[in-house]
């Protein structure tokens, strides 16, 4: 290259995490039909969908039951207390947006019926047990969005 | 239906490669033709390119014709890229071999290719963590590795299963890949290596998990009837079977049991007409240590619960009850996901025409079955090879 000087040309060191990138849903009545499920949410309650033409218990929350393909579906609540059913902890390798909460336990939690996956809070590997009651943590976005996450109780 | 043959192909070498994505597909291209006699690109009518991730490794779509571009080929029957993430290269087999067995095409491509390393490898473990129900389980940072430490941690609370017992797995991969060219990883370990590496998940060390991998593949499918046109030993797929039950977490057939395996085993004998007994050599998906102890049970080699006594047992070893991964599998091999299926079959390939070193070498093999999972092990995807 020696001395040449060329035109610099700028590439931003930051961007706005895109939401596709952020791996959180998009919540509201415009962008998704269950939007019920968060609103449930913010008062606490951790509900998914029901058939009521075949009674199948179904989670994701949907609109169509994908047992028997009707959309006469009703929300039922699942609970706030759950067991471990398995549980692993992120030491490493966390995806874009996760890295500052590393360590971090994830795990199977039965409850209402389902079998999920959740982040598991207020825990370290060593100190969960398979079998172990947990439950159910709210955690909000700085743009307002929630999520679920469980935690230990003490 | 016409019978099918494969007629040869080649692969790059697999690893951190200083090449780029479409580089990886000329080498791998180029060594593939180079291999076929009587072979030109124009003869291709149909390319299935199995890629699991371009749009957000190499950020880019529309891949099979910039293969088709990059290796002078032309398809006028079939042109697509297949997608079923670890599966996606058996998926571009399995679509060319429909397009050749219904008389549709009658050369035609299965292609697979990765690249995997990037210059920020958070993006990479980004892109692992949609591969189940992104909003629902991906949104927990439910990748593969937790999700298979999950499995590992179930069967060990149910059955037993050890620590040893899985790096067991690894030991013998790692064995294999040492006398394969293309593989990663070059250099044996022991089962205090595999203890003592860094813990990713527990109970999973880095060593009971297959790598991130650079790597490219393509094999050619044409009329067996043609077959001796290319080669004087050709191989055959006889058989099939793959069975898919949910993806999210929660609608998944099992965990410490792969039922959905189970029942693509009995599909694959059954079409091939087969029985386990006549399977001399198994490409089985050993993603994770566990993924291999649980295909050994879902396989019927051994009862549900025993895989970990049935490696200490040394029977999955060359020689012992049924040759599992004398490839070297994807611990040893690496997992390139769109090239990890072609490369297993490129290998069988290699087996039966007596073409691997000798420490690997299944002598007489004359079946031979290639497996892959993909996602939270609901899709299991299998073929059945014979060299006959």
């Amino acid at each position: 290259m020696g001395n040449k000087q060329f035109e610099k040309i700028r590439r931003p060191e930051n961007i706005k995490l895109p939401y596709m990138l952020d791996f959180y849903p998009l919540e509201d009545e415009k962008n998704t039909r269950i939007s019920k499920f968060f609103e449930n949410l913010k008062e606490d309650r951790f509900t998914s969908t029901k058939c009521k033409a075949c009674g199948k218990l179904l989670w994701p929350p949907r609109i169509v039951c994908s047992s028997c393909l009707s959309d006469n579906l009703e929300w039922v609540d699942l609970g706030v207390e759950g067991e471990l059913y398995a549980f692993s902890e992120m030491r490493g390798g966390a995806p874009l947006g996760f890295a500052q909460d590393l360590p971090f336990c994830i795990g199977l939690v039965k409850i209402g019926g389902l079998l999920i996956s959740a982040r598991i809070d207020n825990a370290r590997y060593e100190d969960l047990k398979i079998g172990e009651k947990v439950k159910l943590k709210i955690v909000e976005l700085e743009d307002g969005r929630i999520f679920y996450r469980f935690q230990r109780i003490d | 239906m016409r019978k099918v043959a494969i007629v040869g192909g080649g692969g790059t070498k697999c690893g951190k490669r200083d090449a780029n994505w479409r580089e990886l597909v000329q080498e791998a291209g180029k060594t593939m033709f180079d291999n076929i006699d009587n072979l030109s690109p124009k003869d291709v009518e149909a390319l299935l390119v199995g890629a699991a991730q371009p749009e957000r490794f190499t950020f880019q779509v529309h891949v099979a014709p910039m293969v088709a571009e990059h290796l002078g080929i032309t398809p006028r029957k079939v042109i697509a890229t297949t997608e079923l993430m670890c599966a996606s290269g058996q998926a571009a087999i399995r679509y060319a071999w429909a397009c050749v067995a219904s008389g549709m095409a009658d050369v035609a491509v299965a292609f697979g290719v990765e690249k995997m390393f990037m210059p920020d490898m958070s993006e990479a473990q980004t892109n692992m963590t949609c591969v189940l129900d992104r909003e629902w389980d991906g949104v927990n940072a439910m990748s593969a590795p937790p999700f298979f430490a999950m499995t590992a941690q179930r069967h060990m609370h149910e059955f037993g299963t050890t620590k040893e017992q899985m790096a067991l797995v690894s030991v013998k991969n790692h064995h294999y890949s040492t006398m394969n060219p293309l593989a990663q990883f070059q250099k044996e370990v022991t089962v205090e290596k595999v203890l003592q590496s860094p813990m990713v998940a527990p109970p999973l060390n880095l060593f009971d998990c297959s790598g991130i991998t650079d790597g490219a593949a393509g094999v050619v499918l044409v009329p067996a009837e043609h077959a001796k046109r290319y080669t004087d030993t050709p191989m055959h797929i006889i058989g099939s079977g793959q069975v898919s039950i949910g993806n999210a977490i929660n609608n998944l057939a099992s965990i410490a049991e792969w039922v959905p395996l189970r029942m693509a085993v009995k599909e694959a004998c059954t079409t091939a007409k087969i029985t386990l007994k006549d399977i001399d050599i198994a490409e089985l998906h050993d993603c994770f240590t566990i993924s291999e102890i649980l295909e050994y049970e879902a396989f019927g080699w051994c009862e549900k619960g025993e895989g970990g006594k049935f490696i200490e047992e040394g029977e999955p070893y060359v020689g012992g009850k049924i040759a599992v991964n004398p490839r070297g599998g994807l611990l040893g091999s690496g997992h390139p996901l769109g090239a990890t299926a072609i490369l297993q079959t490129l290998d069988i390939f290699q087996q039966f025409r007596g073409e691997v070193p000798k420490g690997r070498y299944v002598s007489g093999a004359k079946t031979a079955v290639a497996h892959n999972l993909s996602g939270a092990a609901n899709v299991h995807s299998l073929i059945i090879y014979s060299r006959d």
